[in-house]
């Protein structure tokens, strides 16, 4: 019975020449799009661009990146270049010396030296000294803290300069920080893309497949995940040595787990659903169901999640050099210059302080950066953290 | 209930001998490591060395030898480079109260703060003041507890001389409590803003929800709505996520107690592995391995009490 049917009468009782079409004379509207389709990732993009801290994020990530790149090939020292005698110099940039702001200029604050000795020049050459401090008297001598200018303390003419000073055997650590990035960010990436594709993989068939096959990879995982972090790092290292591709393989062992069970749960969220249905009545093979249909769906959580996984990996480096397990002499990662900084903390903190900086804003930036992806792929999930 | 967590243990149980057998392959197949016996030593050396670990049986008599003394006679085998001939036992436990004080004293000390800082943050949502606590929280969570242990050595013990700048063992009392200040607040960054962060998403959803209109309704002041309904749901899953961090906490005191050099679990552990004393070091591993464990089945034990369909073993 339809609406007609049933007012019948009514509709019969209007005469013929009362009725008139909607949009008669009206453009139709809907026709054609005026606009240009977005797409998935245009979208995300757009979302992305609006999120104003992922993007500054993004941008610094971007900075130190280049500087990793072409950093170490913008002095004239190499990594391993050392020169015992000028050992722990302080940083000096000859333009920022210039402007007196009383940093990077290679001052240095000699303590407890004697009152006497200022003006021999065969110990403080022509015009190293700009400041006395704190003078006192101990055991009748008079004993004073000299402010002086390293590099001419050192006899070095204005040309040779340290821009982020020396450390414990001359090496310039201007070089060693930016190879030390790069090679921190080196190991964080590698490790990160092994941990996706080999999560991708062993996610999907447990998904996919479900059943015996899901239950016994299951325990499998179960296993792995139940060793503690630090323990499989730590072992890991100690057979296999501290290499870079070691410390590779001691992030990947656990690292692939989260990504696995993401990708899981997306095959068992999309499995049923009736296009996987169709696809698969019309004869679609298990690798391009897999492949082509189920696993696009998680692309957005796995880059997500792979970003948030990248800090997590900077940081494990670093752990693992501070506790003595990171790479060997002479090679440089962000890890290494702070705990071999750490040694010397209390007399040069510089040499902790720019790894410190590099270590910090790199944290800092890929997590905001992630954030900021994961909302602009998923907005249902954006303030939950 | 009771087949569950009984469940748990004994999966806890294989957990922890797996990692026994992986540290036993570590210490007994690693190249060049002191097991490799040298041939210059002499024979009563080598009768001596076979006797106390019976080189001379095969690899899977060992196996089983190092099995009954480290579970029958909690014997970890001997010291070789830290403290030469001492047992690895009666090293670790001087240790452990240390650790345990100093991980269990953050942990707790940072709890009030970062539910101080969640609530206020979740009340005042989206104004300065919830900003303010969203940089910290960004700042405590992404910046390493070691640059954070760093700059407080550098800045408050050294320039400022406010506190001591590292653990001192001979003192006692206030004086000892003193020098773990700096330890601890390096530790308890991490902590304090990782509660903060969960409790504000917890209390802000409570806020917004049904309940909360009927306390209103029924003519509680926003004060008590708070305190007597949104906050005491957001408390529950809570518990959850603070017996978890003790294993995160622990994990970062290895460095901090080494920068530091406070005599625990964590110092020691780094110069085990620096001097290459493999015994020490895989005890101690244990001892970490165990305190995760532990804390994994307190979780999954509560889980199981606060939902039915865990023990169950519904899968999600």
């Amino acid at each position: 019975m339809t609406f007609y049917e049933d007012n019948k009468e009514l509709y019969d009782s209007i005469p013929a020449e009362k009725f008139q079409l909607v949009q008669n004379n009206e453009d139709i509207h809907d026709a054609a799009f005026r606009t240009k389709p977005i797409g998935f990732f245009k979208d995300v993009w757009l979302r992305f661009i609006r999120n104003k801290a992922s993007v500054i994020g993004g941008i610094i990530i971007l900075i130190i990146m280049v500087f990793a790149a072409i950093g170490p090939s913008m002095n004239s020292y190499t990594y391993t270049e050392q020169h015992t005698d000028l050992a722990n110099m302080p940083p000096k940039v000859p333009w920022i010396a210039k402007l007196n702001l009383g940093i990077m200029d290679g001052h240095y604050t000699l303590t407890k030296r004697q009152y006497d000795n200022i003006k021999d020049t065969s110990k403080y050459p022509e015009g190293c000294i700009l400041k006395l401090k704190n003078p006192r008297i101990i055991n009748g001598v008079k004993i004073v803290d000299v402010v002086v200018d390293y590099y001419k303390y050192k006899g070095l003419d204005d040309s040779q300069c340290y821009w982020l000073g020396s450390d414990y055997l001359g090496r310039d650590i201007w070089t060693r920080l930016w190879k030390g990035t790069r090679i921190s960010l080196f190991i964080a990436l590698f490790s990160v893309l092994c941990n996706v594709i080999i999560g991708v993989i062993y996610g999907s068939i447990c998904g996919y497949y479900g059943g015996a096959v899901d239950m016994v990879l299951q325990r499998i995982m179960e296993i792995i995940n139940a060793f503690p972090r630090i323990v499989v790092l730590t072992l890991f290292i100690m057979v296999a040595g501290t290499g870079m591709f070691s410390l590779i393989m001691a992030m990947v062992i656990k690292g692939w787990i989260p990504i696995a069970r993401m990708i899981r749960s997306q095959f068992y969220r999309f499995k049923g659903h009736e296009y996987v249905l169709a696809s698969r009545t019309m004869g679609t093979n298990d690798q391009k169901l897999i492949f082509r249909h189920i696993l696009p769906n998680s692309i957005g959580p796995v880059i997500t999640q792979a970003m948030m996984a990248v800090p997590t990996t900077i940081f494990s480096e670093s752990f693992l050099a501070y506790i003595g397990l990171g790479l060997q002499a002479p090679n440089s990662s962000i890890g290494v210059m702070l705990s071999t900084g750490q040694k010397v903390l209390m007399q040069y903190p510089t040499q902790v302080l720019y790894p410190a900086i590099i270590i910090s804003l790199l944290m800092i930036c890929f997590n905001l950066f992630g954030d900021g992806l994961r909302d602009a792929f998923d907005p249902t999930q954006r303030g939950v953290s | 209930m009771v087949r569950y967590i009984l469940q748990r243990i004994l999966a806890m149980i294989l957990t922890l001998l797996i990692i026994l057998t992986v540290a036993f392959m570590v210490v007994r197949l690693m190249p060049g490591s002191v097991f490799d016996l040298d041939p210059e030593l002499s024979d009563t050396a080598i009768k001596a060395m076979n006797a106390k670990y019976h080189f001379d049986q095969p690899m899977i008599k060992q196996y089983g030898y190092f099995m009954a003394d480290v579970l029958f006679h909690n014997d970890w085998g001997t010291s070789i480079a830290m403290r030469p001939n001492v047992a690895v036992w009666d090293i670790l436990k001087d240790r452990i109260p240390v650790t345990l004080k100093l991980n269990l004293i953050s942990l707790f000390a940072a709890l009030p703060f970062g539910l101080f800082f969640g609530i206020v943050a979740a009340i005042n949502k989206n104004t300065l003041v919830d900003h303010l606590v969203s940089l910290m929280v960004v700042l405590f969570i992404s910046i390493p507890s070691f640059i954070y242990a760093a700059g407080l050595q550098y800045f408050v013990g050294y320039k400022w001389k406010w506190l001591p700048l590292i653990y001192d063992p001979a003192a006692h009392g206030w004086a000892q409590f003193r020098s773990m200040i700096l330890p601890m607040l390096a530790l308890s960054f991490d902590p304090i803003a990782r509660v903060a962060r969960y409790l504000r998403a917890e209390l802000i959803e409570n806020i917004n929800s049904d309940y909360m209109l009927l306390a209103k309704a029924k003519g509680l002041t926003f004060r008590q709505s708070i305190m007597r309904h949104a906050l005491r749901n957001s408390m529950v899953p809570m518990m959850n996520i603070i017996i978890p961090m003790f294993a995160e906490v622990l994990s970062g005191s290895l460095v901090i107690e080494s920068i530091f050099a406070v005599a625990g679990m964590g110092g020691l552990m780094v110069d085990s592995i620096n001097s290459s004393d493999h015994m020490l070091t895989v005890a101690i591993l244990m001892f970490y391995s165990l305190i995760s464990l532990i804390t994994i089945l307190i979780v999954d034990i509560s889980y199981g009490i606060v939902d039915p369909r865990v023990r169950m073993g519904v899968k999600g």
